[in-house]
């Protein structure tokens, strides 16, 4: 809880930060996507949902707040000539991405972004996973109007489980509609 | 400014270098158990395990971290004239105890009750299985799988008398691996 409450004081925090600067573009826009449990034999691959609000602070960072959703599939297997079915975790998160650049303003824009998140993982019969997870990955972002553009996405999440780790790879697209342009 | 573009790579380092977590993974290993029938008329059932005799437990034991997930699956028959509760005990050495006393003072309670009514047939589920372990016999657990991968584990009721049959019977545990 106290973790999850540092990352809300985080974004939030890297937010003011970037109202308080001169001119920030702010934007915010939906994705959806597919997330694929990677070296996990007991939860399957999933829709992923979420919302992200890329706040450009200077030319070269933009920081980036996102909740995400993903209710990952069943794992169906055969023992001993019988069928089961494991039901897959649901996980939630939120944090914030760097990117390396901008998503808002015109032109074809390619980006790398890594990020830092509170993951929580539930799912009837097993612990809660509530960890610190990272992301990383490759964007790229294509104009769709004067506000609007197309954003996508290919990474990796990962969340740290002691010695250990969950991790996802995962191809997202989204729209980001710029709400101020930092012009 | 020049310095920002080392930002991603070294958050990736970062984020790899301790204990090397991005190799690692969630690998499912099942074990077969025989069918069986237990009975208060008979001795107590027991079963070996040796999950050294399992191939993918060899191939990662060195790199072993933890459990992720564990469920005993199988179909189990209630032939007696009384509801019951299925439970699995297990000890962390090989032992011959022969009646449920024996079992409940000596050993630790792994798994159940998986509750059966009389003349009843029933699959485990393997989300239904996975809530009923006990936090102490899933810890036990755990240090046998890191240990020697050997322990003995015991099939009772939590009945005065009881009569059932196991068919189909596997233990399948989800094992945290990583470098």
């Amino acid at each position: 809880m106290k973790r999850a409450f540092a990352f809300a004081l985080l974004a939030l925090a890297m937010g003011a930060g970037a109202a308080q600067a001169a001119g920030p573009g702010i934007g915010i826009g939906p994705y959806g996507g597919y997330n694929i449990a990677l070296i996990q034999q007991d939860t399957g691959n999933g829709a992923v949902y979420g919302v992200r609000a890329p706040i450009n602070l200077i030319p070269l960072i933009t920081v980036e707040p996102f909740y995400a959703t993903s209710n990952l599939g069943d794992v169906t297997e055969k023992f001993g000539g019988l069928s089961y079915t494991r039901t897959g975790y649901d996980m939630k998160a939120f944090g914030t991405s760097a990117i390396l650049g901008s998503v808002m303003g015109g032109g074809l824009k390619f980006y790398p972004y890594a990020g830092i998140g509170s993951y929580k993982m539930t799912r009837t019969g097993s612990s809660d996973i509530k960890e610190t997870g990272y992301k990383f990955g490759l964007g790229i972002g294509v104009p769709a109007g004067p506000k609007m553009s197309l954003q996508l996405r290919g990474g990796l999440d990962m969340i740290k489980t002691g010695d250990t780790s969950r991790k996802f790879a995962n191809a997202t697209i989204g729209i980001n509609y710029t709400l101020m342009s930092g012009k | 400014m020049k310095n920002l573009r080392w930002i991603v790579p070294a958050l990736l380092l970062a984020v790899a270098t301790p204990g090397c977590i991005l190799v690692s993974g969630q690998f499912l290993i099942d074990f077969s158990l025989d069918n069986f029938a237990a009975s208060t008329q008979t001795l107590v059932t027991s079963q070996d395990v040796d999950l050294t005799t399992e191939s993918d437990y060899q191939d990662h034991k060195s790199e072993l971290k933890g459990l992720s997930d564990v469920a005993v699956l199988g179909k189990i028959t209630n032939g007696g004239v009384t509801d019951i509760g299925v439970e699995v005990w297990m000890t962390a050495g090989p032992t011959t105890y022969t009646t449920p006393s024996q079992v409940t003072s000596g050993g630790t309670k792994l798994w159940g009750p998986f509750n059966l009514a009389a003349g009843a047939t029933k699959q485990v589920g393997w989300d239904e299985s996975a809530k009923l372990f006990s936090s102490a016999g899933k810890a036990l657990l755990i240090n046998e799988i890191k240990g020697d991968g050997q322990f003995t584990i015991y099939a009772i009721a939590n009945a005065t008398t009881y009569q059932f049959n196991v068919d189909n019977g596997v233990l399948a545990l989800v094992i945290d691996f990583g470098k």
